[in-house]
């Protein structure tokens, strides 16, 4: 890498869309009145000078965005995981940490300082997806390496198709239209009509971002649980609000209020990530005439196998989740969903649950872990999935309720959370363990096999890592911060 | 590899400590009320000792999970992240409650209660992520890709597998999984064909009841990380350690150098010289001599339909399988099914006029099962219409005939000679060597007697029994499979320095099948025959069968069996050629 390809490439850029992405959560700061803290860093109070220091800010911070990319090569929708992710790292830095220390205060890092700072999160959040955005569309000018922007007609037709069936399914599951609400803030409420629509754009947007498809149906589903945050903060909490004359719903208090969006989008993404790669599945088995665009590993070759470890993963897995289970006292109400009370019975289901949940990873993970690291963070992000479609939907609807997308109910289930985000670690490790033990795939007798192992290894790199960062920073906080 | 992991934890252990002094710094020097990584709050001399060790040891602990496919800055810090994540489950929410005693809630208040360890961790992680990797980075700086794990240059150990039946595949797989993460251990396979072949279902492809291809799976799928090379084994040099294999072709012969060589040749049909019997029968140990066979009799019954009454329409529609064994009786069998089930194409051909013969030289057949079955077997072919020509040994053959002793004739065009085997005619020079009759001698740990890095089963090692002093284990599918992953784990335990274990093994049963709807079995003592012990054949055999894919496709094969007449297409060359082509690669086998 030359030096001056990463200044003209990487930092030169990163510095522009860092103001592009400044601008955004500057406006957005005016709005609810936090630029004179800033210009307090300069001894000032004047809003012009919070917005200069902002803007220096935001720009130097672009900068640094822009080398963190520059490697990377990604495609649009993978720098806007980075950018979500290099922007909620710096939440954290900044107003939590860097800030009080320049103003001469002691950070505290308690709750109610970071809840004091959660519209400053969220500016953060679209700080980033707008600088990596603008950083993108700059790219693709200077460089015909990159992707280009421009959208073509097949991931648009698929998301949309992906986005229509998985509303359609939400629409299914839910029952009453006024409950899709929850997913529809504010005044899109009513029929059935508006929240497919709201499916279709959903989707359309997914298909806009990651056109190209790397790797397993389990790294779509987490790329679109990512993409359904985003859908959260951008659309729910900033958009809707803002076509609604309503301002920005960035306050603590008006998040809380679209909690039931936040488990909503991250599950309508999750669906819509993966309906999407299966459409694509569906589309290369009847379409795909060039026999070199097909994947080799087809679906019987070692599905088996897969499941197999899945399940065995998901039994440790869930032994490990036990604990917690009795100590909570949560194992009667697993139970009830076979008529019974007792927690021997709790027990039996929970283990099978968590075995049946197990082996779904093997099958939609495999091959995707290359050390415990990866594993961990496929493991999590899984576990994270899993808490949201469990406890919070599929439990109520199985005991005869509608679903518990309240803020009550998450943080209620709390435990069960932390819980389940142990529990995929667990899984993911014990799952990549016995993968390495048996077919470490990545592991190479020549050179041609390694380059094959190292391509799926980029892919892979490009963007995951900025999928674990995003969930290993919000899964915990974001329902931490709006709990009550 | 190794020391490269440990030098990898020891970076670690530095960047955890840098990171671990920059949140004490923040915590004293600049008043910070945090707790700390495990959620302790206190900040006497203790704490903070106690605050830098934990730190130390985390930064180890990531170093070593992360650091055996580090990527970049990037991935790095997001793992750092994952991690900080997980150190705040596992400490403060977990570990420290335990440690007061009042055992982990992990609700949401106490989690609240400890929202400052989880920035703590969260940066902590980032932070010893970015300083490993900037450490790990400079290091690299100018280190070649395969020092960071890519494929090694030269293998530490090679180990050839000369054969690729049930034995030399079963060695393998066994191996893979014990070197599955060793890329320094390089397994070669030699064989001549470039797939396991299921010969208990060879039987049924000569009989056209199932495809030739379904009973056969590539070695190079069932053992996708061992080197496979198509190929005949020439010469074994023990002496240098090198097997000699020619690969046909254009290509010169290969010379394979080893460390250990596991012999899994399996054996070839013995006539025992007998005159014109090799020159004039069938065999049935390759797919292609099942092809060969079926093929020879659906033209004979083309021939037979155009040939008036006589002397030779009486040869063509004669069939003589000599061997009384496993082999023989299934095949005779599943002739009789297919000529049989076929007959109704061929209007001019009458049932009478049909006559199957098995010859075996010994009182019974089926020496393999007990008495009581044996002869449940002998009825149960006799009531179709078999004839048993019992204690009588074969003489000799010529093109139309098969004279048994005693003068007795067979006239017929259609001999299958299942009636004795011998070990792979290369390894006849060792065995000699060795004074061993014909087969392989081994220790019971299956080492070649003399020779500690020669390795041999399946059917062309003699493998002492422990139950019966002085005799061999018999040469069956379900020894080779056993002694397959004995040899591997002992091949593998060689390797390491440790002692190789003995072979024994109790076998489980035989089953033998009698065409249709009809077998016989014995399963630890207990004998079934008829329909059940027909089910159980085709049911176990169907398990067996390697892969999922020939599993389905073979079940496909039986079902359509049900519903349609068995295929009488004749395809490829013409069968006489077929035969000759198959007897010359015989004798050419032979003659080596």
């Amino acid at each position: 890498m030359k030096r001056s390809g990463l200044v003209r490439g990487g930092l030169v850029p990163g510095a522009l869309a860092g103001v592009a992405g400044g601008l955004v959560f500057g406006a957005a700061m005016a709005d609810y009145g936090a630029l004179p803290t800033i210009a307090s860093i300069v001894r000032a109070q004047s809003v012009v000078a919070g917005f200069a220091v902002h803007m220096l800010i935001a720009a130097v911070i672009g900068a640094g965005f822009g080398l963190v990319v520059y490697p990377l090569r990604s495609g649009v929708g993978e720098t806007l995981l980075w950018g979500i992710a290099y922007g909620g790292l710096w939440w954290f830095l900044g107003p939590l940490t860097l800030l009080p220390l320049l103003l001469g205060e002691p950070a505290t890092w308690t709750v109610e300082a970071a809840r004091a700072a959660f519209p400053s999160l969220l500016g953060h959040i679209l700080y980033g997806a707008t600088a990596a955005l603008a950083l993108s569309a700059l790219s693709a000018r200077s460089s015909d390496e990159r992707p280009a922007l421009r959208p073509s007609a097949g991931p648009l037709l698929r998301g949309a198709g992906a986005g229509l069936i998985a509303a359609l399914l939400f629409a299914v599951a839910l029952g009453a239209p006024s409950r899709l609400a929850a997913l529809m803030p504010a005044a899109a409420v009513g029929s059935l009509w508006a929240w497919l629509a709201t499916g279709l754009a959903f989707g359309i947007g997914y298909g806009l971002l990651y056109p190209r498809l790397t790797g397993s149906p389990g790294a779509a589903l987490t790329r679109g649980m990512t993409y359904g945050f985003v859908w959260w903060v951008v659309v729910a909490l900033t958009l809707v609000p803002l076509v609604d004359g309503a301002g920005l719903a960035w306050s603590l208090d008006a998040a809380r209020g679209e909690f039931a969006a936040f488990p909503g989008c991250l599950l309508l993404g999750a669906a819509v990530g993966l309906l999407y790669r299966w459409l694509d599945g569906l589309r290369r088995l009847l379409f795909v005439q060039d026999v070199r665009a097909i994947e080799h590993e087809s679906a019987g070759a070692r599905g088996l196998r897969a499941l197999g470890r899945g399940a065995l993963g998901g039994l440790l897995g869930g032994l490990v989740f036990t604990v917690v289970m009795v100590q909570i006292g949560f194992l009667p109400t697993v139970a009830q969903l076979v008529g019974s009370s007792s927690v021997g019975v709790g027990l039996a289901i929970h283990l099978l649950i968590a075995d049946l949940i197990g082996a779904s990873y093997g099958l939609l993970f495999r091959r995707q872990s290359f050390d415990v690291g990866s594993a961990l963070g496929w493991g999590v992000a899984y576990g994270l999935l899993w808490w949201l479609l469990g406890p919070l939907t599929l439990l109520p609807i199985l005991l005869g309720a509608p679903p518990q997308w309240t803020l009550a109910a998450a943080a209620a289930a709390f435990p069960s959370l932390v819980g389940h985000l142990a529990y995929g670690a667990a899984l993911g490790v014990a799952f990549y363990r016995l993968e390495a033990r048996y077919s470490p795939w990545w592991l190479t007798r020549n050179e041609i096999e390694a380059e094959r192992a190292e391509r799926r290894r980029e892919q892979v790199f490009g963007s995951a890592p900025a999928l674990w960062a995003v969930i290993a920073m919000f899964a915990v906080t974001v329902p931490l911060l709006l709990g009550q | 590899m190794r020391s490269l992991r440990r030098e990898d934890m020891a970076i670690g252990a530095a960047a955890g400590l840098v990171s671990g002094l920059v949140l004490v710094a923040l915590t004293l020097w600049q008043g910070m009320a945090i707790s700390g990584l495990l959620g302790l709050t206190g900040r006497g001399p203790a704490e903070v000792a106690l605050q830098l060790l934990l730190a130390t040891l985390a930064g180890a602990g990531l170093a070593g999970v992360l650091g055996y496919a580090a990527q970049g800055y990037s991935a790095m810090v997001s793992g750092g992240l994952l991690a900080g994540l997980l150190l705040w489950i596992a400490g403060p929410l977990t570990v420290a409650p335990l440690l007061e005693g009042r055992g982990p809630t992990w609700s949401l208040r106490e989690a609240g209660d400890v929202f400052s360890s989880l920035i703590a961790d969260l940066l902590f992680g980032a932070l010893t992520a970015f300083l490993f990797y900037m450490t790990l980075a400079v290091r690299r700086r100018g280190e070649s890709p395969s020092a960071r794990g890519g494929p090694s240059e030269e293998p530490r150990v090679r180990v050839v597998i000369a054969g690729g039946g049930f034995a030399g595949v079963s060695v393998a797989q066994g191996l893979e999984r014990h070197f599955a993460r060793d890329p320094e251990v390089d397994v070669t396979l030699v064989s001549s064909s470039n797939y396991l072949l299921f010969t208990p279902m060879l039987a049924e492809v000569a009989s056209s009841a199932v495809e030739p291809a379904h009973i056969s799976a590539p070695v190079r799928a069932s053992s996708a990380r061992t080197r496979f090379r198509r190929g005949v084994v020439q010469e074994i040099d023990p002496a240098s350690g090198v097997v000699r294999v020619r690969t046909g072709g254009s290509v010169s012969d290969l010379e394979l150098p080893y460390d250990h060589l596991v012999l899994a040749l399996g054996s070839v049909a013995d006539f025992r010289g007998l005159p014109g019997v090799e020159a004039n029968s069938f065999t049935l140990k390759t797919l292609e001599d099942a092809v060969a066979l079926r093929n020879h009799v659906i033209s004979l019954l083309e021939e037979a339909e155009g040939v008036g009454h006589s002397e030779e329409r009486r040869r063509q529609l004669t069939f003589v399988v000599a061997g009384g064994g496993f082999a023989g009786t299934e095949a005779i069998a599943e002739l009789f099914d297919l000529v049989h089930g076929v007959l109704h194409y061929y209007p001019s051909l009458r049932a009478e006029e049909l006559r199957f013969v098995l010859v075996h030289s010994r009182d019974r057949i089926l020496p393999e099962v007990g008495e009581r079955l044996a002869s449940y077997a002998l009825e149960k072919l006799r009531a179709r219409g078999i004839d048993f020509e019992l204690e009588r040994r074969v003489e000799s053959a010529t093109a139309g005939a098969l004279r048994l002793e005693g003068g007795h004739e067979i006239h017929t065009h259609t001999i299958v000679w299942t009636a004795g085997n011998r070990p792979a005619p290369v390894l006849a020079p060792l065995s000699e060597q060795l004074e061993g009759k014909g087969a392989i001698p081994v220790e019971p740990t299956l080492q070649v007697v003399g020779h500690p890095s020669l390795w041999a089963l399946g059917d062309c090692a003699s493998i002492p029994d422990p139950r019966r002093p002085g005799a061999s284990y018999p040469p069956t599918a379900q020894h080779a499979l056993r002694e397959g992953k004995l040899v591997a784990g002992n091949v593998a335990a060689a390797i390491r320095g440790e002692e190789p274990k003995a072979f024994a093994f109790e076998p489980i049963g035989v089953l033998v099948a009698l065409g249709r709807r009809t077998a016989v079995a014995e399963i630890r003592g207990r004998q079934f025959s008829g329909l059940a012990a027909w089910i159980m054949w085709r049911g176990i055999y169907l398990a067996k069968l390697p892969g999922l894919e020939r599993k389905l496709r073979v079940l496909l094969d039986w079902t359509l069996d049900l519903f349609f007449t068995r295929d009488v297409v004749l395809t490829g060359q013409d069968e006489r050629r077929a035969r000759d082509t198959v007897v010359e690669q015989r004798v050419a086998e032979g003659a080596r």
